[in-house]
């Protein structure tokens, strides 16, 4: 029973960095109708341009850590400017291509920049345990979800609260009738970009400590994300969350008990299972279109 | 010079060109011409899909995967004739394209795109594991095929290659005109519209994503003749998304916009090698420059220059 436990609770704490970047995927697609197949790899590039910063200029990890955030907002407002925004008025497939281009840049310019091998990244947390009668739960995975939750929370709290928190759900609603009441569509799409590059960075720099920072680290945790993204509903931010700590969980209990060798095809089954039962989600109701 | 009259002259140049071009190339140069041949198909398979049908697949690598598999355990271990085995990948293909249109009914655009990677992902995975049936990290052999005279030389394969292509060109050309290439062009403009007009989507939609299948699948089967090896490595997501970028980078409106996004994927790597480290930087470069500046393929480059 406390092995099973301590399955769940890496379970979440690796579900709730899938959700992280399920939020960016969600927030990016629904301000700019857009998905984002590059996210991971952006998420890649800015984890390593932290880990450029602790090794070149010696920072400290605790600062390098809180840099996360806003190089990643940086870089996708620079990506959006340059290659995304340009293309908003082309067929939608267009935007598509453009970010598997985006894909392909920065996956390999992280391997053309630091090589090929991997880096161990340090971890804030001690690596410890911590035992609670006869459970052993590791500090890494409750930083990790503290640190999630905590993001998670801010961003509420942005989209519940500040004027461009609600401009962006009103242009997620319906961008012609925001654009009507005056807001700034083009802002909009520009922070939705900044935001979800900065919070998928985050994401990166919390799973780099577990499978070691390299060019290839997000490729399966982008496919993960989408995973617990759909099982939610691609559209609902909180949806994704759970459905990404649904995933988390459901493949650690899977690759322990059942199968490891189909511990990744798993996340795979989901999505074609979820898409043809329903389509909509488990947590969304799918809006009807008018014609 | 009319209209007819400049399109009749593209098409006479262009078929002298492709005639020709082995007879000034050696053999490597052949080998590229007929990797070319082999995504042209491809590519005509997603213009099926996307160009008319107005679908998405990024998992077209499964597809790809499946003829080649199929065609390949055909000859090897039942002995059966070639041609025939092509027929057997690209049909083994064309059930699956059906089953994949079944998500394809109920969702559209990114989740569609998702459900064929995942799609993809699954058969890559299976026959990596599937070892006693694909020879799993070992590969398969795949024998040279015959067809009455031996096509031993990727010079004569070429040849065999350009008339299946052909072949395959003039059968997507004629699906355009027909009624149902128009139902399902209809379909793309607005689903709820056409249905009213009494078109089925849903025999439509199976219908392109199974014809899509078929296609990808015969390239794979001829792709698994070529290479001589098959690799459970090559049917990854990067293919997927190579076949995708290449056919709207060759431009989903006409079936010669298939053959230059075969040419482009068969190309690039051999153009760009010399870049070494940043070859793929390069080509993801280009990739959203035609995006930005060319968005509707290579094959616009010709309406561009006559109205220039």
């Amino acid at each position: 029973m406390s092995v099973a436990l301590q399955l769940i609770v890496s379970g979440l704490a690796l579900g709730s960095i899938y959700a992280l970047l399920a939020l960016s995927l969600v927030i990016v697609n629904k301000s700019t109708d857009v998905v984002n197949f590059a996210q991971g790899e952006m998420a890649m590039l800015g984890s390593f341009a932290c880990f450029a910063l602790l090794t070149g200029a010696n920072v400290p990890v605790a600062v390098a850590m809180l840099a996360a955030f806003p190089i990643g907002v940086v870089f996708g407002v620079l990506v959006e400017r340059i290659a995304i925004h340009p293309l908003s008025s082309a067929p939608p497939i267009n935007s598509l291509i453009a970010t598997i281009g985006l894909f392909l840049v920065f996956h390999h310019l992280a391997g053309w920049i630091w090589g090929y091998d991997p880096y161990r990244f340090p971890s804030l947390f001690s690596p410890d345990p911590l035992t609670l009668g006869d459970v052993r739960i590791s500090q890494a995975s409750l930083g990790i979800l503290a640190v999630s939750l905590g993001v998670m929370a801010l961003l509420y709290l942005f989209f519940e609260y500040t004027k461009l928190g609600i401009a962006m759900r009103a242009t997620s609603m319906n961008r012609r009738a925001a654009q009507l009441m005056g807001v700034n569509v083009s802002r909009v799409s520009l922070t939705a970009w900044g935001l979800a590059t900065g919070i998928s960075v985050v994401a990166g720099i919390l799973i780099a400590p577990l499978t070691f920072l390299d060019f290839e680290m997000m490729v399966t945790v982008l496919l993960k994300a989408f995973a617990g993204a759909i099982l939610g509903g691609f559209n609902s931010l909180p949806g994704a969350v759970v459905g990404c700590l649904v995933v988390g969980v459901v493949e650690n209990l899977f690759g322990a008990y059942i199968s490891t060798t189909f511990k990744d095809a798993f996340a795979f089954g989901i999505i074609v299972l979820v898409l043809m039962a329903r389509p909509e989600g488990l947590f969304t109701r799918l809006a009807g279109t008018k014609v | 010079m009319t209209q007819i009259g400049a399109k009749r002259v593209v098409y006479a140049v262009t078929g002298a060109a492709l005639l020709a071009a082995p007879l000034f190339l050696s053999h490597y140069g052949w080998f590229i011409l007929c990797t070319a041949m082999v995504y042209a198909l491809v590519a005509l398979s997603l213009n099926v899909l996307v160009g008319i049908a107005g679908q998405i697949s990024i998992g077209h690598a499964g597809f790809w995967a499946l003829g080649a598999y199929t065609s390949a355990i055909a000859v090897q271990s039942f002995g059966v004739p070639f041609v025939v085995a092509i027929m057997l990948g690209g049909a083994m293909a064309a059930v699956f394209g059906a089953i994949v249109a079944l998500p394809a009914l109920r969702v559209s655009g990114h989740y569609l795109a998702i459900a064929t990677l995942a799609f993809a992902v699954l058969v890559q995975q299976l026959l990596f594991e599937w070892e006693s049936v694909t020879g799993g990290r070992q590969g398969l052999p795949v024998p040279r095929p015959s067809l009455g005279a031996e096509l031993t030389s990727d010079f004569s394969y070429y040849y065999f290659l350009l008339a299946l292509f052909l072949a395959a060109a003039w059968v997507v050309g004629n699906l355009r005109r027909s009624l149902t290439g128009r139902s399902l062009e209809a379909l793309k403009q607005s689903a709820v519209a056409a249905q009213c007009a009494g078109i089925a989507r849903a025999r439509h939609i199976i219908f392109a994503f199974a014809l899509s299948g078929f296609l990808a699948g015969v390239s794979g089967a001829v792709y698994g003749a070529l290479i001589g090896r098959l690799s459970t490595e090559t049917f990854s997501l990067t293919a997927s998304l190579s076949f995708l970028t290449m056919a709207v980078i060759g431009g989903l409106g006409l079936e010669f916009g298939a053959l230059l996004g075969g040419a482009f994927l068969a190309l690039a790597p051999e153009v760009l090698r010399q870049f070494k480290d940043a070859e793929m930087v390069i080509y993801g470069v280009t990739l959203v420059l035609c995006m930005r500046f060319l968005p509707h393929g290579l094959v616009s480059l010709a309406r561009l220059w006559r109205r220039g």
